[in-house]
């Protein structure tokens, strides 16, 4: 009987630890490093958590109001620890090592998170960031929604594909119009332009600038223009106006430039990327119902 | 050039500076902490116990970030500062910075292999990695300065003019390596180099820090040992062989203390510009070109103004803060027009 006793304190004992263990405060300060995981935090209800982002962090628009840690690969330790964060979340780019073993030593819990462009590791992270937050159902609702949509997108390219060949495409990247950068194979340019259905027609490998023969032999039916400081009309006149060339093609005789944010290029699969998609691939196939009612393409 | 102060006044004057400089730089950050808390955790870290919760946060900041950083600083300003010594000494020339011998570019050429190679190699060893950007930048100016040295040697004696041109040559070369590897590199490691090009103390750890100690010893104990060497210098090579000098030996010392020297401090800090060609200007304007005593007050005077500049980084933009190649600029481009339109007067 004694023993049985002694049992069951035991295994209260063990029961009350674990109690403890998930009554671990959760972190209320946070630091995010990292354009798209700080909208993940946004989206999935943490906004009011955060006291300071990095210079990457630029969406939704409220972020920018918050103090700016600087450029995520040169974070500096003394200063987060003016902001007294509980946690700082980031991606592998985060850095240096050092300064995260600084902030490991004052008692700042460091994540670091994949940003790396694939479902498991986008699932891994939300489901991290979702248990951080006190909320993994949402995090959990929020990964099966975009998987869907994203499973959407595809079924939704298959469809159109049967009636309209995928079109050729470029992607510029630049800086009021000056100077643009075709994004190559293994970049997000050229994973955007797949999943949005088209055949990114340049073949070099990262973001180079393309003569403007190289652009005209290329003849792209369309042409995605992220631009980093203009925007709508603007950033497309600029373009041409820059680069008059381009007025000869295709894309631009038929006027399909299309714009994007290019913010949606970097730091993974963020929160916003279904709905560029989605506008990407309405704009690419005009013949097909868009996914979605008001990713009308833009002229 | 008359002197402005006398030796012994100037360096009563830079010792005190040097040690408000080292002061403020571990008393102020962005964290501010209480003056009193300040020096309750330094004598913490010296090993007094000293009662109080919120003394561990600050012995941390002090003993794990501040002090770091401010040794880096005091290295890093003193050895730039003792090379630019030399080599202005080596060239004759208040002009000449350690870039002319090739050190940085080749510096700047190693960091950017390591940078944009490191990146596509991907799979480097986990220990290696983190030191890969400081050993390459190291052997990349140590390498391209021994090949401008050996291509100003001819027939045992080393052409000082022909060596510059070789420096200008070759960092024009390093240049278009350099050009090649921005081209080829994608959009985070171009910040990474970009960053790397502008210096910074941040991050600094004592483990860090020893090899740039053994070489600004080295350097700080050998330079001096030759300022009468270079005192000759001024007044020509050959004038300086006929006082008894060995001056083929003296140049070839100057040229590897100057490039073991730079090329750790890079290595630990980047690319940090001005302190080495203002610092000997201005202490040899306010003391005359004695290099027993330049070399000495220079490498206060480089310690003081680097680490101020890296308090100015760090305080300016908090929680973020400014690479420092950007401060160090805006004192030392300035400042040294003003030089050259006071002497036009």
């Amino acid at each position: 009987m004694k023993r049985l006793s002694s049992l069951l304190a035991l295994s209260a004992s063990l029961l009350s630890c674990s109690w403890l263990m998930a009554a671990e405060p959760l972190p209320q300060r946070w630091i995010s490093s990292g354009g798209s995981l700080s909208e993940w935090v946004v989206a999935l209800g943490g906004e009011s958590r955060l006291v300071g982002v990095d210079s990457t962090s630029q969406h939704p628009e409220s972020l920018r109001a918050l103090p700016s840690i600087g450029y995520q690969r040169q974070l500096a330790a003394e200063g987060m620890l003016t902001l007294r964060p509980d946690i700082l979340i980031g991606s592998e780019e985060m850095g240096p090592p050092p300064v995260l073993a600084q902030l490991r030593g004052a008692g700042v819990r460091v994540e670091m998170l994949s940003s790396k462009a694939d479902l498991s590791s986008l699932q891994a992270s939300l489901q991290r960031i979702g248990t951080l937050l006190g909320e993994p159902q949402r995090a959990d609702q929020a990964f099966a929604a975009y998987q869907q949509r994203l499973q959407q997108q595809a079924d939704w390219l298959v469809t159109a594909q049967r009636q309209q060949a995928a079109p050729g495409v470029l992607l510029l990247l630049g800086h009021a119009g000056g100077s643009p950068m075709a994004g190559g194979k293994d970049t997000s340019a050229d994973w955007l332009i797949e999943r949005a259905g088209g055949r990114n027609l340049a073949s070099h490998s990262g973001f180079k600038a393309l003569s403007t023969e190289a652009l005209l032999a290329l003849d792209p039916e369309v042409v995605i223009i992220a631009d980093r400081s203009l925007s709508g009309d603007a950033a497309r006149e600029a373009l041409l106006q820059q680069n008059p060339a381009l007025a000869a093609t295709r894309a631009a005789r038929n006027q399909r430039l299309l714009m994007l944010d290019p913010t949606l290029l970097v730091g993974g699969l963020g929160p916003r990327l279904p709905d560029g998609l989605a506008a990407l691939s309405a704009a690419f196939y005009p013949a097909s119902q868009p996914l979605v009612a008001e990713a009308k393409p833009t002229p | 050039m008359n002197p402005v102060i006398r030796p012994r006044s100037l360096f009563i004057a830079l010792s005190l500076l040097l040690a408000l400089a080292l002061w403020l730089s571990l008393a102020l950050g962005p964290v501010s902490l209480p003056l009193l808390d300040t020096l309750k955790a330094a004598l913490r870290l010296l090993g007094w116990a000293q009662a109080g919760d919120e003394l561990v946060q600050a012995e941390l900041i002090l003993g794990q970030i501040r002090l770091p950083r401010t040794l880096l600083g005091l290295l890093v300003g003193a050895v730039l500062a003792l090379c630019g010594v030399a080599m202005q000494g080596l060239f004759r020339n208040p002009l000449a910075d350690p870039g002319l011998i090739g050190v940085s570019s080749g510096a700047a050429l190693g960091a950017s292999i390591a940078i944009v190679g490191g990146a596509a190699l991907g799979g480097l060893p986990e220990a290696f990695a983190p030191y890969l950007l400081s050993l390459c930048a190291f052997v990349g100016g140590l390498g391209v300065t021994a090949l401008v040295y050996r291509l100003g040697r001819r027939d045992g004696e080393t052409n000082v003019a022909t060596m510059l041109l070789a420096g200008i040559a070759l960092t024009a070369l390093a240049g278009a390596a350099i050009g090649l590897f921005t081209y080829l590199a994608d959009d985070a490691t171009l910040r990474t180099l970009t960053f790397w090009n502008l210096g910074s103390l941040n991050g600094a750890s004592y483990a860090r820090l020893w090899p740039l100690l053994l070489i600004t010893a080295a350097v700080a104990l050998w330079l001096p040992r030759r300022a009468k060497a270079l005192n000759a210098l001024l007044l020509g090579e050959s004038e300086a062989r006929h006082l008894g000098f060995a001056v083929e030996r003296i140049k070839a010392e100057l040229v590897f203390c100057t490039a073991l020297g730079v090329g750790a401090a890079v290595a630990a800090a980047g690319m940090i510009g001005f302190i080495g060609l203002v610092v000997p200007h201005l202490v040899r304007l306010l003391v005359g070109p004695d290099h027993r005593v330049l070399l000495p007050a220079s490498a206060l005077a480089g310690a003081s103004l680097l680490l101020l500049a890296d308090l100015a980084a760090r305080l300016v933009l908090a929680p973020a803060e400014l690479p420092i190649g950007i401060v160090t600029a805006l004192i030392g481009a300035p400042f040294f027009l003003y030089l050259l339109l006071r002497g036009r007067t």
